[in-house]
């Protein structure tokens, strides 16, 4: 009896997971300035700015991340406008609501409720230094996919002492050894410390990285609070960041942080989750095609005589349901030549 | 729709189909991938060169130069020819699927190649009144009125080489066929009127039946007589050994008897000439896809609706 469908057998089928890595290059002169700031999208409610890779009126223009920036009400920049500072009570109430809505969903609450705090070292019920003045950036999941690679995010900020030359001096910015190390403590999933030296060493951490919420927090101590080893100047009047962060608005903030971003560069993760059919095709088995080609006059063009053995050519394998449904199918590359003499198993792939 | 690189290695480039989306949305586990077919769209095996003066590894050259297209998602656009499993390695016929329009009551419509279904009872009157009868080519899809015309397929070694009295062998005898055809449009009736019922209709409004021999009182398969046993030997066009026949008529939709709207988008204006007067109607082109559920030929019937207009 003739046939053209080949039913699976429990063991034709199994599933995988795999997970797929892509380079995400963003080349710091996108965000700090090639388009004019065309790409940067400014909102009215001044809670934080978004980041395209091209002029956002354009449909070409993809969304690469957002910036924002906040500190929390345990502050002192909180407290009351510093003597340089210039915020409004909605400024203040912004920064620190973005804060708390930052630290809410990456760092959750405490046994009474309360929010806590960004913790410098991951380590949040054993104390130590807090992140109380972060920015953030909040990556599109068009970049980050599924989360970050670990290990992988290179942040370089230009650190120069003046607004007019930021890049005289650049501080990278990434989550060293995280590979082996990071936290599972938060309620948004993984995250690793990120450091400004060229490895991770314990209690110098400038910032977190969450790897599936794709969001990084630095501390605003990176640009020079009045402690560091050298204050820079952050914003065009070269004020120290942290007259800025508590004298200017959000998107100010947004903008000053963006005039020093040099570079970054990271690996996403894709994970997927794969059916994988395995197509046995046996050497009696579909040797002969329905092709209106295949006969002259019902006789088989690739046959000269009944002993020439029949030969078909396989491009499309069509994967049916019970009822005769085609529910997906595969292309091979190129012809693929099949005839009594040969047996193949096709290994189509579906991925969800 | 581009070509696949074929500069590397093989590489299968698996996609859903729209019907498999729309069932895996759906949730009710009705996706579920129970087995595989293999397709050959691309191929033209007229390219293979069983002559070629530098030897057979020479002959599927061409053939194998074909590029391959980039998966299609729509359901019913790909898969069109699959390869067939037969066990036995020395048959040189295949069998063929061909329009039978050699009878007065299954031929086409005269000039146009093709079946004319009229898609309403007054649409049907006219032509009626008009050529004194129903014309040849002329199916009465209102089916209000009794007609004898039908469209008819028949199977089997379309060759000389082999005598049409013989039988054909069992493995090469198709019992059971697969019509694919608009749901909007109308369904599929036995040349007596019985309605068939489609197995499913898919998210392009594409109904499927599977007509087997003998699984209704319908009728719509029957078996071709063997030479020297046939009443009517001028209304056969399969050469050789013989098959089955399939007849069958159609029903067109309620939507197409009560309203114009599937001609006005879809199809367009013209007039016909059944009798001797000029009628004018509404055309509505398509075709009906018959394939040979064994052994996998496939055979595209065109099919006119048509109406009166005004």
């Amino acid at each position: 009896m003739a046939t053209t469908y080949k039913t699976f057998l429990n063991n034709d089928i199994t599933t995988t997971r795999t997970l797929l890595h892509e380079a995400i290059p963003i080349t710091g002169s996108i965000v700090s300035g090639t388009y004019a700031d065309a790409n940067i999208k400014e909102y009215t409610a001044d809670l934080f700015e978004g980041v395209y890779d091209y002029p956002y009126l354009s449909s070409s223009a993809n969304h690469i991340f957002d910036i924002t920036c906040g500190y929390s009400p345990n502050s002192p920049l909180s407290a009351s406008a510093l003597a340089d500072g210039i915020t409004t009570a909605q400024d203040r109430k912004n920064k620190i609501n973005m804060y708390n809505e930052m630290a809410k969903v990456l760092v959750g609450h405490d046994i009474t409720g309360s929010i806590q705090e960004f913790d410098q070292d991951g380590n949040i019920s054993g104390g130590g230094p807090k992140i109380q003045e972060a920015y953030f950036l909040n990556f599109a999941r068009l970049l980050t996919k599924d989360e970050f690679k670990k290990e992988t995010f290179l942040l370089t900020l230009g650190s120069g002492t003046t607004y007019a030359a930021p890049f005289d001096v650049t501080t990278v910015i990434s989550d060293y050894g995280a590979a082996n190390e990071f936290r599972v403590n938060s309620p948004a999933g993984e995250y690793g410390i990120l450091y400004s030296g060229s490895a991770a060493v314990e209690g110098t951490g400038v910032g977190l990285l969450y790897y599936q919420a794709g969001v990084a927090v630095l501390t605003a101590s990176v640009f020079g609070l009045p402690d560091a080893v050298t204050p820079l100047g952050f914003d065009e009047d070269d004020q120290r960041v942290e007259a800025v962060l508590s004298g200017s608005s959000i998107t100010d903030n947004a903008n000053d942080l963006r005039h020093r971003f040099e570079n970054l560069e990271f690996n996403n993760t894709t994970e997927l989750n794969s059916t994988i059919y395995f197509c046995r095709v046996n050497h009696n088995e579909f040797n002969y095609s329905s092709n209106p080609t295949y006969l002259s006059s019902s006789q088989i063009v690739v046959k000269s005589q009944t002993t020439d053995a029949p030969i078909s050519f396989i491009t499309t394998v069509g994967l049916y349901a019970a009822d005769n449904e085609l529910l997906g199918v595969a292309k091979l590359s190129e012809p693929l030549k099949k005839d009594p003499n040969n047996e193949l198993i096709l290994r189509v792939r579906l991925d969800y | 729709m581009a070509f696949l690189d074929n500069s590397g290695d093989i590489i299968l480039d698996a996609v859903l189909t729209d019907t498999g989306r729309l069932r895996l949305a759906r949730g009710d586990g009705s996706f579920r991938i129970a087995k595989f077919a293999l397709g050959d769209d691309e191929i033209d095996y007229g390219k293979y060169d069983s002559t070629n003066l530098s030897g057979s590894p020479y002959y599927d050259l061409e053939i194998m130069k074909t590029p391959v297209f980039e998966a299609f998602t729509n359901n019913t656009s790909t898969m069109q020819s699959k390869l067939i499993t037969f066990t036995r390695t020395n048959l040189l016929y295949l069998p063929v699927i061909m329009l039978n329009t050699l009878d007065t009551s299954t031929k086409t419509y005269t000039g146009l190649n093709t079946f004319l279904v009229t898609a309403d009872n007054a649409t049907s009157n006219v032509i009626l009144d008009s050529a004194s009868g129903t014309p040849a080519g002329v199916l009465l899809g209102d089916q209000t009125v009794d007609s004898e015309n039908y469209i008819r397929l028949d199977q089997g070694l379309d060759t000389t080489k082999l005598s049409a009295t013989n039988p054909i062998d069992q493995d090469l005898k198709e019992t059971q066929y697969i019509i694919e055809m608009d749901n909007r449009f109308g369904n599929i009736t036995s040349w007596k009127g019985v309605a068939a019922v489609s197995s499913f209709v898919d998210d392009d409004n594409i109904a499927t039946y599977f007509l087997s021999m003998g699984a209704t009182s319908a009728n719509f398969i029957e078996n071709l007589p063997r030479d020297g046993t046939d009443t009517q030997p001028t209304a056969q066009v399969i050469l050789g050994p013989r098959g089955t026949l399939l007849k069958f008529k159609i029903q067109t939709s309620v939507d197409l008897q009560g309203s114009n709207y599937l001609f006005e988008t879809l199809g367009s204006e013209s007039t016909i000439t059944p009798g001797d007067a000029s009628i004018d109607i509404y055309t509505l082109d398509t075709t009906i896809k018959v394939t040979g559920a064994t052994t996998g030929y496939r055979v595209d019937v065109p099919v006119r609706y048509i109406k009166k207009r005004g």
